[in-house]
């Protein structure tokens, strides 16, 4: 019983995780480098595989494709989300209440190999030709149940005399929604905007199951380069979007932050 | 009267169930300028009364009037009253100075009336200086005060007040009893008042309405209520009372506790059983010799302002008393009182009834 | 209350759910009992149990099991761990970071580390063990599912012990039971609900997994995900493809009622 020595083991432990757990980023920012053109034995110090990334015109596309579709599909998810969980929330009967929310979390539970395939099916049944649409289509389709159950909890929290008092004062029902509820949830909007951005960002199966035409992900595509085998521009382009990641995740940290103190104080009286 | 009346009950009931009743044919009119206080245990159906005024709901049967207009239907955003919410409900996500103006930018008025507004508002309610201030940052009291402040800055024509200072402490909970009197004074609105407080009611208002069970069960001033309770629910709600059976054996002549007394009430019929109350602070302590009535001492408690004594009679009747002479437990002691602390009751009299009763009796005495 | 008004927010959502939950789950159904031709059969169903699905689904049930029982092994002890660190919120954040990075480079970078030159085979050479072929094996594709859902794993488990009373720790300890006694008899059973959430977390998606094993297992193991896949998009037996995942979603909902609708298990 030495809790110096209890305390050494558990840091080397969380030491070792954390080791494993940045092992393959660093692993592969450090190669990203390497002038050898392999994945090991290092040779030197370039910078060649990032002129490469921007000089590949086909790769610039498909980066801004992967940024146009997050983007709109989490715009739109965020509204249709936000809609959805006002939806949910005027709802009375706890029945009807629970089993719109089931249904809302079909799709958070799916393995994304099903959800890809039944959006499959449910396009080329429609007739909607496979590529910047249907991809576009299929993200806000599993973005909005997430973007539901991030705001839901902020309405549910919020102080329901509020709607009266808004209303005591002259507010319309618009008014009351644009001028108190919208404000009060949207910590949770945030979120769930930022939630949607980054399973956009990260989808691979769905995409991979719906593109066409010769559309493609940033996923999609490393995808099929991968299969072909190691290339050091994937290497760059990783290590670019690893400081991308880092920025979102720093500015998300600071939004919430921000978002969470005032909240916090209330509570707090 | 019906002309000037501000609000208007006309037979309202309120339910939520067929057998859920909130309010059971309520009716009353309120006059402009007023502090009513309505006052009762919570599910009496007080709140619902608010509600109902506000626009939060609508009646299940029977019309509420604003002014001469009836107002079924019209929702809260169009009537001209508004609400201090029992937990202010002050919005979080914006200051001081915009939850005060949150009215005045739904009716879009210009920036410079608006800053002129509000500005007055807050020195009304003493917050100038706290136009910036984030709501989390103010304490209960301060709140409160926004929230008075948010309200009254729309002149409506009528305040509501939902239990707005069960949230505080006694001490500001006192402190505040007396700026909201002197509040309604300086605007000389009417106030509605909602609360399960006694005191607080007899303290503030012009006049108490007493609710139970979702019936009215007396309104007058508090004056009236205290010494005039009409039945047993208002006499044991409103403060403190020895409650007993008695006989009313003629007109100003009441049997109980075993002896005969005169009393100041009538109009009831010969021998019959009433209930009797008389206020522990109506009754004197003396020695049994000079007493009406004689009591046994069975526990006394010192109060700060009085000592609170328990005794029986000898037909068993419990008394409370309340002195300013300490007494010995176990000791007889004698209770004086005077014919007009005696209040006699009907069993189960409405207002209605009770108003009739003494109409009936005063004309009566006068053809004498 | 809420306002009486008809709640029209009703209405896009219902569409929302009607085309994008229903239909599609109505379409795998109706897919699953039809051949390549179009035609109405239940050929697909008498498939999925011959020896050859069935193998294929125990052997994606297992490997799902082993990602979650490594994952759980891994992540209990580094829940416990962040608990009693100091800035216990920067330090989960620096946990969920590295799933915040696309999970295709992550499983790129492995081929890199696990390659017959790599990171891997150099630390094993100078341990004196010599290379070994580590990509496209068994244990490749565990540890590279296990690395990818450990912080899905993490977070429930960290939520569950947070939310735990502390001071029934110290009770324990107080009445005389040992740290491992408190650990197994108080502990563990009251952060059950966030190991649930976990294993339900990583489970399901274990189950379907499909690029991991092309990618780093080389094909060696066929899940559930994998077939699925392989249907759709090479063979085009829709039909097939369909009643795979009509089993899927059986099982998955199985596990969600067996493991009791963990409590928001995305968070």
């Amino acid at each position: 019983m030495n809790p110096a020595g209890k305390r050494s083991w558990s840091g080397l432990y969380l030491f070792v995780v954390f080791a494993i757990l940045y092992a393959p980023i660093l692993y592969l920012v450090v190669y990203s480098f390497n002038s050898g053109g392999t994945m090991h034995g290092y040779e030197g110090f370039t910078l060649e595989w990032y002129g490469e990334v921007f000089s590949d015109v086909r790769l610039l596309i498909i980066v801004l494709n992967t940024l146009v579709i997050a983007l709109f599909s989490s715009a739109i998810s965020t509204v249709l989300g936000v809609i959805g969980a006002l939806a949910i929330y005027r709802v009375r009967r706890q029945q009807s209440r629970n089993a719109l929310l089931s249904l809302n979390n079909v799709l958070i539970v799916s393995p994304d190999v099903v959800i890809g395939a039944s959006f499959l099916i449910l396009f080329t049944m429609i007739g909607l030709q496979l590529g910047f649409i249907s991809v576009l289509v299929a993200h806000i389709a599993f973005s909005v149940p997430i973007v539901v159950l991030m705001v839901l909890p902020k309405l549910q929290e919020m102080n329901p005399s509020l709607l009266d008092a808004a209303r005591d004062l002259g507010a319309s029902g618009w008014g009351v929604l644009t001028k108190v509820v919208l404000p009060v949830i949207r910590p949770g909007i945030f979120a769930g905007f930022f939630m949607a951005l980054t399973y956009s960002l990260d989808d691979f199966a769905v995409t991979f199951f719906v593109t066409g035409n010769g559309f493609s992900t940033l996923s999609v595509e490393i995808y099929s380069r991968a299969r072909q085998g190691v290339s050091l521009s994937i290497n760059a382009l990783s290590t670019l979007l690893f400081l991308v990641t880092i920025a979102l995740v720093i500015g998300y940290y600071l939004i919430s932050l921000r978002n969470s103190r005032p909240a916090e104080g209330g509570q707090n009286r | 009267m019906k002309d000037d009346a501000i609000i208007r009950f006309d037979q309202v009931t309120m339910r939520y169930g067929p057998e859920d009743v909130v309010l059971d044919k309520v009716s009353f009119e309120l006059q402009p300028g007023k502090f009513y206080t309505l006052l009762g245990p919570s599910g009496c159906g007080k709140t619902t009364i608010l509600r109902l005024i506000a626009g939060f709901a609508d009646p299940t049967e029977g019309t509420v009037y604003i002014g001469d207009v009836p107002m079924n239907g019209v929702p809260a955003n169009k009537r001209r009253v508004n609400t201090v919410f029992q937990d202010y409900a002050l919005f979080p996500h914006l200051n001081v100075f915009e939850n005060v103006a949150f009215g005045l930018r739904i009716k879009k008025l210009k920036k410079d009336v608006i800053q002129a507004k509000v500005s007055e508002a807050l020195r009304f309610v003493n917050l100038v200086g706290y136009e910036n201030r984030k709501i989390s940052e103010m304490s209960g009291g301060q709140r409160q005060r926004v929230a008075i402040a948010r309200a009254i800055v729309n002149e409506p024509d009528v305040l509501l007040l939902d239990e707005p200072l069960s949230a505080l402490d006694l001490k500001l909970r006192t402190e505040m009893q007396v700026e909201l009197r002197e509040l309604q004074r300086r605007l000389g609105i009417t106030f509605v008042f909602v609360t399960h407080d006694q005191e607080e009611a007899l303290a503030m208002s012009d006049e108490i309405y007493v609710l139970n069970k979702g019936r009215i069960q007396q309104s007058g001033t508090p004056i009236d209520i205290y010494d005039e309770p009409i039945n047993r629910f208002v006499a044991d709600f409103i403060g403190e009372s020895n409650i007993l059976e008695g006989k009313m054996i003629r007109d100003y002549r009441v049997e109980f506790g075993g002896s005969e007394f005169d009393c100041v009430d009538g109009g009831f019929l010969p021998n019959e059983l009433v209930e009797i109350v008389i206020r522990p602070e109506d009754l004197e302590v003396v020695s049994p010799e000079e007493g009406k009535l004689k009591v046994r001492v069975e526990s006394q408690l010192f109060r700060g302002v009085h000592y609170e004594i328990v005794g029986r009679d000898r037909s068993g009747n419990r008394w409370l008393v309340h002195s300013t002479r300490s007494v010995k437990v176990g000791d007889e002691i004698g209770l004086r009182f005077g014919p007009e602390a005696i209040h006699v009751m009907r069993f189960g009299e409405t207002e209605e009834d009770f108003d009739r009763r003494l109409e009936a009796f005063a004309e009566v005495n006068h053809a004498k | 209350m809420r306002s009486n008004a008809r709640n029209y927010y009703l209405i896009p959502y219902l569409a929302w759910i009607a085309l994008f939950v229903v239909a599609p789950i109505a379409l795998i159904v109706y897919y699953s009992f039809h051949d390549i031709e179009g035609g109405f059969t239940l050929d697909n169903y008498a498939k999925f149990f011959t020896p050859v699905y069935l193998k294929m689904a125990l052997s994606s049930f297992w490997y799902a099991l082993l990602i979650t029982l490594f994952s759980l092994l891994v992540a209990y002890p580094t829940a416990l761990i962040l608990t009693r660190t100091k800035h216990k919120q920067l330090w989960l954040l620096l946990i969920i970071l590295p799933s915040w990075v696309n999970l295709l480079l992550k499983a790129y970078a492995f081929i890199g580390l696990f390659g017959t030159y790599g990171l891997a085979n150099a630390l094993l050479e100078t341990i004196g063990i010599g290379r070994k072929q580590i990509l496209f094996t068994d244990f490749s594709f565990v540890f590279v599912a296990v690395y990818i859902f450990i912080p899905f794993m993490i977070l429930p488990i960290f939520n569950s012990l947070e939310e735990m009373n502390k001071s029934l720790i110290h009770a324990a300890r107080d009445l005389g039971a040992s740290a491992w006694t408190t650990f197994r008899r108080v502990i563990f059973p009251l952060t059950l609900g966030g190991v649930k959430a976990g294993c339900q977390a990583v489970f399901i998606p274990a189950l379907s997994l499909f690029m991991l094993t092309r990618l780093i297992a080389g094909n060696r193991v066929i899940t559930l995900g994998t077939a699925i896949e392989q249907h759709f998009l090479v063979t085009m037996d829709w039909g097939m493809g369909a009643t795979i995942a009509v089993f899927l979603v059986i099982i998955m909902a199985l596990i969600m009622v067996v493991t009791g609708q963990g409590r928001g298990s995305i968070r």
